[in-house]
């Protein structure tokens, strides 16, 4: 990261990509946009050619599906089932790719196998009656900081992704997020790969400003994800991550392109604001403590909210931040 | 030397009639206390060696665990430990009763070992075979050597003061009191000096941690990752140091994965753990100033003897 599109943005819209009613996404109107997004990403003619730019046979491709408002809300298993089928196009052996997450019991909640070709892998970090174990990650990775005096200071990485994948693949789904006021790239791609990560919020503070772009460079991560796709068929704006309250949720119908997960999560973070003020919420950077509360109040929120976390993200290089030299390409289907 | 051991190993304390010495025995207990006015009756029970219980001066302990008291509002996530270690600290020649029933006992057990108690154990028959086994386990690894600190805490007395202590050892920091300053600790804590004014204990958590930043986590003997409710003891040993880690949600949840750090370089190490079976430890590591390792799994007692 950010990879060989720094500051670059493809964004792909399908009126018919996801029905708002049984929030089913439409797999023939996934695969295309699939391909328009990484030929207007990468130029290429032949789609074959745009996965090519990224991954090769001989990869052992990790997915980074985000599952943490599952089922509700998460990437879609027609989205990842697109992308498992363009890596076999180009010679990647099933048995190489892994859809991976930290949580068993939100990742089987989507029943990802289902929708993915035989030999596929499927695995969480964490076991449905072991959650908090250390055993999936690896015990030589880690950021060691302690954020409010708490005796366990060690952030490891999720071990398949440091013994494992060759390449990453990043695909969260568009949310608010009420610690880090949006989850997107970033954020997918650091607290969903390493452990002991919720010791950063407490009361109404969070670490997340600094946390996450932290997280994100740490190596193998940073050069070992070379595509992000951001999911926002459907997207949450408020309440996030998890999406308890349906009226928080909304439908770009978009699927996103880019290497560069700070000028992705930048468009993302002009999304749900974008959205907030169309439904009269507060910012994302309101700090105000009188806002602090039970959010079923769209007004209201459980910490004050670090969106600046992006743009710190970019300051330890990890992409473009700057809205003046963000290209951002659309295409509409 | 046999003799020395099974008295330094908790007892069994059981005030249910005679005819239960068979369930005793299934069990896998070999040796019992019972009340004094019971001890004729139970004189002929065979197959177990039978002492008489003398509880006058005895001091009562909590039954150990975890409380998680999800639905009350605090200042912390962090589970509760009903620990009973600063008490043994703070009483070294005392003689100590817990009253643990279920698996519970087997915790209580290991407890009082690993803190070097002279300690009776009373429980229900639920907690018979949890206990034998903790017992087994004490008598295969034999006993321990002297404890290893970082911390010569200079206690008061006051209740003030044995809660940061509870503190300091539920958050394995390792701690010893001492009368006056030792020169071998890497730090020595006045309680109510200047330095560490009583006032502050009015926020215990907070002098805890205040003493943990003087210490260091860079220059603690022993580090644990990967759980709340573990503590962790080392103790010295001939050739290296022997590690005691206590799960105190044992009795209801064994835990998956323990990340440990000891400071000194121990290439050689033997695991000897109640209930799991035997395993090598992994991800084993020997670096320039540490030695870490894995331990896969851990019900509620295991021993770590590390050797150079």
């Amino acid at each position: 990261m950010p990879g060989p599109f720094p500051g670059r943005v493809v964004k792909v819209h399908s009126a018919r990509s996801i029905d708002e009613e049984s929030r089913a996404a439409n797999p023939d109107a996934v695969r295309q946009m699939l391909t328009a997004g990484m030929l207007a990403l990468t130029g290429e003619k032949r789609k074959e050619d745009a996965w090519r730019r990224f991954i090769s046979p001989r990869d052992v491709v990790g997915i980074k599906v985000n599952c943490s408002g599952a089922p509700q809300i998460c990437t879609h298993p027609e989205v990842v089932a697109g992308i498992v089928e363009n890596l076999t196009a180009i010679g990647v052996p099933a048995s190489q790719i892994w859809v991976y997450e930290r949580f068993a019991n939100q990742l089987n909640s989507v029943n990802y196998p289902r929708y993915l070709p035989d030999g596929v892998h499927v695995e969480a970090a964490e076991g449905e009656y072991s959650r908090g174990t250390v055993l999936g990650y690896d015990p030589r990775t880690y950021v060691e900081t302690s954020f409010f005096g708490e005796d366990d200071t060690r952030s490891n990485l999720v071990r398949i992704a440091a013994e494992r994948f060759t390449k990453i693949i990043n695909v969260p789904n568009s949310k608010e997020h009420q610690a880090a006021g949006v989850t997107g790239c970033l954020k997918n791609i650091a607290y969903g790969n390493f452990s002991n990560v919720a010791r950063s919020h407490k009361s109404s503070k969070t670490f997340t400003y600094s946390f996450i772009g932290t997280l994100a460079a740490v190596e193998p991560i940073r050069s070992r994800t070379v595509l992000q796709i951001m999911d926002a068929l459907a997207g949450v704006w408020h309440a996030g991550p998890f999406s308890r309250f349906p009226q928080f949720r909304f439908y770009p119908k978009q699927l996103w392109f880019g290497t560069d997960p700070v000028a992705m999560d930048h468009q993302l973070l002009d999304l749900v604001e974008a959205k907030r003020k169309a439904e009269g919420a507060v910012s994302l950077f309101d700090r105000s403590p009188e806002h602090l509360g039970n959010n079923r109040d769209p007004n209201r929120n459980a910490f004050i909210r670090e969106p600046g976390h992006i743009e710190y993200a970019s300051r330890l290089g990890l992409g473009v931040f700057d809205a003046a030299k963000i290209q951002v390409r659309e295409v509409e289907l | 030397m046999l003799l020395l051991l099974a008295a330094a190993l908790p007892s069994l304390l059981w005030d249910g009639p005679p005819d239960t010495a068979a369930t005793l025995r299934q069990a896998g207990i070999e040796r019992i206390q019972v009340p004094a006015a019971q001890y004729e009756s139970w004189k002929s029970a065979g197959g177990l060696a039978v002492e008489a219980a003398h509880p006058d001066g005895a001091i009562q302990l909590s039954s150990p665990g975890v409380q998680y008291r999800a639905n009350v509002a605090s200042a912390t996530t962090t589970p509760w430990l009903v620990g009973n270690g600063w008490r043994i600290l703070r009483n070294p020649r005392g003689r100590f009763i817990y009253d643990a029933p279920g698996a519970k006992a087997a915790l209580a057990a290991a407890e009082a070992s690993c803190f070097g108690a002279d300690a009776a154990v009373h429980t229900d028959a639920a907690g018979l075979k949890p206990f034998a086994e903790i017992i087994s386990m004490l008598r295969a690894i034999g006993p321990n050597g002297p404890p290893v600190a970082d911390i010569g805490f200079i206690d008061d007395g006051s209740p003030a003061a044995g809660e940061v202590i509870n503190l300091l050892v539920r958050d394995n920091l390792l701690v010893k009191l001492v009368a006056k300053p030792d020169p071998a600790m890497k730090l020595n804590v006045a309680f109510g000096s200047k330095e560490f004014p009583k006032e502050e204990a009015g926020n215990p958590p907070m002098m805890a941690h205040d003493i943990r930043g003087h210490l260091t986590d860079e220059r603690r003997s022993l580090r644990i990752f990967g759980s709340a409710v573990v503590v962790a003891r080392l103790t010295a040993a001939p050739d290296g140091v022997r590690v005691h880690l206590l799960n105190y949600a044992g009795a209801e949840r064994k835990i998956d994965g323990l990340r440990v750090r000891v400071l000194g370089r121990y290439p050689k190490s033997h695991v000897t753990a109640a209930g799991s079976p035997a395993d090598e430890l992994l991800d084993y590591s020997v670096d320039t100033d540490a030695t870490e390792f894995t331990i896969r799994e851990l019900k509620t007692y295991a021993v770590i003897d590390l050797a150079r």
